[in-house]
C-alpha cells in the first residue's frame, strides 16, 4: 500500500493501537510488526511476498554460514557471499532486467546480421525489489567484511529486512542503525508519537500538494511531447521534474521516518536540502543518501576506492555511477544520468585536485552561484532520468539550448506560473535551510508559527485529495 | 555489545525539538478542523453533495466483478457519457423488472469494453451499447483517467480495493471529497491569459456529473442551475467542430461491432444499439461529422443488431439537453422510460424471466 492512501490511513491507526496496547509483550509487539509489515507488502501483489521470504532467508543462513566460516580461508566466506549476492543480483535481474537484456541481445544479434526474436516478456517489477535486496546484501555484507555478528534473533533479523516504513522505497536501512532498536521494548514517547505525525504531514504535502497535485501536470506535459519543444517550456518541464521528483522521494523518505518514528523507532535522514549542494560530491552527500552511501561502502571502496592511482580513482568513481544509474531502471538512458554524475565528480575532483580548492567558498554570493551552477547542471541529468528515449531526451536538451526557436508552445500559462513558483520555492527553502537542521529550526521558532505552517500543510493535503498516485521511486 | 551482536552499532536516534508539541498539536487540529468545516460548508454552496461518490475505475471495477460473480440481471449497459447520464437504473428497473449493470465510461470508446465481452465465451447476456457517433466511430479510445479498466478490474491490488472502500464510506458523508473540486483542479481552472494556441486547462472538462450508488449517475445540478456551468460545458464541447471522421476509421468500427456482435451471440447474449439524444450545436456538428446514414444506419444493417436511435421516437424528443450532450435528470427519466419500454417490445429475452436457461 502506498502512505498517502485511505488504506495506510487505517492500517497505521491500527497499528499504533497494537504497538502501544501496555499488556503486549515486546515480542507479541515485534510479531505484530512482522506480520503488519508483510500485510503491507502484500497488499500491491501477495504472490511477490515469496519473493521478500526468498531474499530474507538465503541471506539468514549465508551470513551465519560467513561467520562460521570466519577461521577458514577467505576463499570460504566469499564462496558464501558469491551465492547470497548470486541470489540477490538474480532476483533483479530476473525481474527488473530481464526484457533489457533480451532487447539488447536482440540488438546486438541484428548488428551481426543475425535475426533473434526474443520471447515475450510480460513480468511484472515486485515492488521496491531493489531496496529490499540491497537491504539484505548489506547485511551479508556486513558479516563478510567483519563489521557485525549475524543476528542472534531470526524475528529482529526478519523485522530489519522487513519494517514497513523503510521497506519499498527506503531509506536503505544498515543492521547496525536499526536492528539493535529491536533489542528492548520500544514505544513512541508522547514527543516522538506528535513530532513523527508532523513528519508525515511534511512528507505528504510534498508528495500530495507539490509533487503530485503542483509540479506533475507540467513535467508530463512537456516530457510527452512529440514535437520539438522551445526554451521557456523546455527548461520549466525539467525544473517540475526536478521538484517533482524530490518532493516525491524525499517526501515518501520523510514520511517514513515519521512513520517508524510514531512507533518509536529512529531511522536515518535520506535527503539533506540536496538543491543547495555546491558541487556534486556534496550533493550526493544530501541526495538519497541511503543508496550513496551503500554504493560507496559495498561498491566503491571494494572496488579500491582512491586508494590506488589517480586514473583507477575515476574509473572506480564512473563504475560506481554507471551501476548507481543502472540501479534505478533497465534502461540506457538511467546509464547516461549515472555516467554524467559520474562525469562531474570525475571533474570536480580534478578541479580541486588541481587547484587545491577544499571547502566552500566564504562570501554567500560565490556560494549561491556555485549552488545554482550545481542545480543546473543536475536538470540535465533529470533530463535522461525522466525521458523514456535518448529521442526524447534530445527534444528537450535541443530545447533547453535554444536549438529550436520556432517550436510551438506546450505549457499553458498557469502550468509555467505553479513551477515557478513552487521551484523557486524550493530551491530558495533548500538554500536557507542548507546548514541547518529541521529540527532545530523547529526548536526556535515559535510554537504557533510551527502550528500555523503544520495546519496549512495538512489543510491542503486533505483539499488536494491525493489520488493514491504511487512514488517515483517503487518503479525502482 | 547489545543483544543484536553488532560490534559497530550507529543505531539510528532521532532529535526531538524542544518546542510545545502538545500545544501546536491542540492549533492544528482546532485549525484543521475549522478549516475542513469551511471548506465543506463552501463546497456545499457551490452544489456539492454528500453521497456523490465520484466515478473512477475502481467504482467501475465493482460492477465489473458483479458480472463476473454472475450476480446481476443479464443487462449491462457500456458506452460513454450520454447512456452514463441519460439512463435511470431505477426506471429501467421499473419498466423492465431489471436492474442493469452500469459500465458505461465518461469519455470513454466502448468498443473495447464490447470486445472484451465479445471474447469472453462465459458471457450471455445483452449488452445495451451507447453509440455516441463522434467517440463510437472515432479511433480514439478516451481520457487517461479509465485507461486500462478492461483489466483493473482484475488486477486491481487488494489495498486499492480496500482505499476504495473507505473512500465510498467517507464520501456518503463529505461533499467536498470530489475529484473536480481538488485544489490542484482549482488552481488550474483559474482564467488566466494563456500563451500560444495551446488548451488551457480553464477549457478542459469541469465538474459534469454527480455519481450515486450502483454507478447511477447523473447530469450535475450545477450544470442545470448554473448559466456560467452551462455555457462552459458547452464551450469545452466547441472543439468537436463537425469536421468529417475518417472514413476508415468508421469502416474499422463497424467491422469491429460486427465481429462482436457475432461472438456474443454466438455465445447466447445479444447486443443492442442506442444512441442517446443531443442537441443545439453538438448535435448539428455530429450531423456534420458523422453522418447518420454513414454510421448509425450502416452499424444496424451491417451488425444486424437492433438499434434505438431518439430521432425514431417521438417521446425521446424534446427533452431537456442543458448542454446539448447530456439530458437533465428528469429527461433521462423520461428517456430511460421511454427507451425501456422500447426495449421491452423488441428484445424478447428481457421479457424472458430466465433468459439464461431458454
Amino acid at each position: 500500500m502506498v502512505f498517502n492512501s485511505l488504506t495506510f490511513l487505517v492500517f497505521f491507526v491500527v497499528l499504533l493501537v497494537l504497538h502501544h496496547l501496555p499488556f503486549l509483550s515486546w515480542r507479541a509487539k515485534k510479531v505484530n510488526l512482522l506480520i503488519a509489515s508483510y500485510l503491507f507488502y502484500a497488499a500491491w501483489n501477495p504472490p511477490f511476498i515469496l519473493l521478500l521470504w526468498a531474499s530474507t532467508i538465503v541471506d539468514w543462513f549465508i551470513a551465519r554460514g560467513i561467520y562460521a566460516a570466519r577461521d577458514k580461508t577467505r576463499a570460504v566466506r566469499r564462496s558464501w557471499l558469491v551465492i547470497s549476492v548470486a541470489v540477490n543480483i538474480g532476483f533483479i535481474g530476473f525481474f527488473k532486467y530481464g526484457a533489457f537484456l533480451l532487447e539488447n541481445w536482440q540488438a546486438l544479434m541484428s548488428a551481426f546480421g543475425i535475426v533473434y526474436v526474443p520471447p515475450q516478456w510480460n513480468i511484472v517489477l515486485p515492488v521496491g525489489i531493489s531496496f529490499y535486496t540491497f537491504v539484505t546484501m548489506s547485511y551479508t555484507l556486513d558479516v563478510y567484511l567483519g563489521r557485525a555478528k549475524p543476528i542472534p534473533s531470526f524475528l529482529n533479523y526478519a523485522l530489519f529486512v522487513t519494517f514497513f516504513p523503510h521497506l519499498v522505497a527506503g531509506p536503505i536501512v544498515r543492521p547496525t542503525q536499526l536492528v539493535p532498536q529491536f533489542d528492548e521494548p520500544k514505544q513512541a514517547s508522547r514527543s516522538q508519537l506528535l513530532w513523527g505525525l508532523g513528519l508525515m504531514i511534511l512528507g505528504l504535502f510534498e508528495k500530495v500538494v507539490i509533487a503530485d497535485g503542483g509540479l506533475s501536470s507540467a513535467a508530463d506535459t512537456v516530457f510527452a511531447a512529440e514535437k520539438p519543444v522551445g526554451f521557456w517550456d523546455a527548461w520549466l518541464g525539467t525544473l517540475a521534474f526536478s521538484g517533482q521528483i524530490f518532493c516525491d522521494f524525499a517526501g515518501y523518505s520523510t514520511i517514513a521516518v515519521g512513520a517508524a518514528l510514531c512507533l518509536g523507532f529512529g531511522l536515518p535522514d535520506n535527503f539533506r536540502m540536496p538543491y543547495a549542494a555546491i558541487g556534486f560530491s556534496d550533493f550526493w552527500r544530501r541526495w538519497h543518501i541511503s543508496l550513496s552511501t551503500w554504493l560507496r561502502d559495498y561498491l566503491y571502496i571494494p572496488l579500491g576506492g582512491n586508494r590506488g592511482t589517480e586514473v583507477r580513482t575515476y574509473v572506480n568513481l564512473m563504475l560506481t555511477m554507471l551501476l548507481g544509474g543502472l540501479w534505478h531502471g533497465a534502461r540506457w538512458t538511467f546509464v547516461v544520468w549515472g555516467g554524467l554524475h559520474g562525469h562531474y565528480l570525475a571533474v570536480e575532483r580534478w578541479i580541486r585536485d588541481r587547484t587545491g580548492i577544499a571547502g566552500d567558498p566564504v562570501h554567500w554570493f560565490n556560494r549561491l552561484t556555485l549552488v545554482l551552477v550545481t542545480y543546473v547542471l543536475v536538470n540535465i541529468t533529470w533530463v535522461f532520468f525522466r525521458a523514456h528515449s535518448f529521442e526524447g531526451a534530445s527534444r528537450i536538451l535541443a530545447g533547453m539550448v535554444g536549438l529550436a526557436p520556432d517550436a510551438e508552445p506546450v505549457l499553458p500559462t498557469i502550468y509555467m506560473i505553479k513551477v515557478a513558483v513552487l521551484v523557486t520555492g524550493i530551491v530558495a527553502t533548500h538554500w536557507w535551510m542548507r546548514d541547518r537542521e529541521l529540527e532545530r529550526v523547529v526548536s526556535r521558532a515559535p510554537w504557533w508559527i510551527t502550528g500555523l505552517a503544520a495546519a496549512a500543510m495538512l489543510f491542503a493535503v486533505i483539499v488536494t485529495q491525493g489520488s493514491g498516485t504511487a512514488f517515483i521511486y517503487f518503479q525502482f | 555489545m547489545g543483544n543484536s551482536g553488532h560490534w559497530t552499532e550507529d543505531v539510528t536516534v532521532r532529535e526531538i525539538p524542544r518546542t510545545r508539541l502538545i500545544a501546536i498539536s491542540w492549533l492544528v487540529f482546532a485549525l484543521v478542523l475549522t478549516g475542513v468545516v469551511a471548506w465543506e460548508w463552501k463546497m456545499r454552496s457551490l452544489g456539492l453533495v454528500a453521497g456523490d461518490l465520484d466515478d473512477s475505475k475502481a467504482q467501475w471495477a465493482v460492477e465489473r466483478r458483479k458480472i463476473a460473480a454472475g450476480e446481476f440481471d443479464d443487462v449491462v449497459l457500456v458506452g460513454s457519457s450520454r447512456i452514463l447520464f441519460d439512463t435511470n437504473l431505477d426506471v429501467f428497473q421499473e419498466v423492465t423488472g431489471r436492474r442493469p449493470i452500469q459500465l458505461a465510461l465518461a469519455g470513454t470508446n466502448p468498443r473495447p469494453i464490447l470486445t472484451d465481452f465479445a471474447n469472453d465465451p462465459a458471457f450471455k447476456s445483452l449488452v445495451i451499447v451507447d453509440v455516441t457517433p463522434d467517440i463510437y466511430f472515432g479511433d480514439w479510445l478516451g481520457i487517461p483517467e479509465f485507461s486500462g479498466v478492461i483489466h483493473y478490474w482484475r488486477d486491481q491490488s487488494p489495498s486499492e480495493r480496500f482505499g476504495n472502500e473507505v473512500g465510498v464510506v467517507l464520501s456518503r458523508r463529505l461533499a467536498f471529497l470530489d475529484g473536480d473540486y481538488t485544489l490542484p483542479k482549482l488552481i488550474d481552472q483559474l482564467d488566466v491569459p494563456n500563451r500560444g494556441d495551446i488548451v488551457r486547462p480553464y477549457l478542459s472538462v469541469w465538474k459534469v456529473w454527480e455519481t450515486n450508488e450502483d454507478r447511477q449517475t447523473f447530469l450535475w445540478s450545477g450544470i442545470e442551475q448554473n448559466e456560467r456551468l452551462r455555457q462552459h460545458a458547452r464551450t469545452v464541447w466547441g472543439p468537436f467542430d463537425g469536421a468529417p471522421m475518417d472514413p476508415k476509421a468508421i469502416d474499422r468500427a463497424i467491422q469491429e461491432s460486427v465481429e462482436a456482435v457475432k461472438k456474443i451471440r454466438a455465445h447466447g447474449g445479444e447486443v443492442v444499439f442506442i444512441r442517446p439524444p443531443s442537441a443545439g450545436l453538438y448535435y448539428e456538428h455530429e450531423q456534420r461529422a458523422a453522418p447518420r446514414r454513414k454510421t448509425w444506419d450502416r452499424l444496424l444493417r451491417e451488425t444486424g443488431a437492433f438499434g434505438i436511435h431518439f430521432e425514431d421516437y417521438p417521446d425521446m424528443q424534446g427533452l431537456d439537453v442543458p448542454e446539448w450532450s447530456h439530458l437533465s435528470r428528469e429527461s433521462a427519466k423520461a428517456f430511460t422510460r421511454a427507451y425501456a419500454g422500447v426495449l421491452m417490445k423488441e428484445v424478447p429475452r428481457l421479457r424472458d424471466p430466465d433468459p439464461g436457461k431458454s
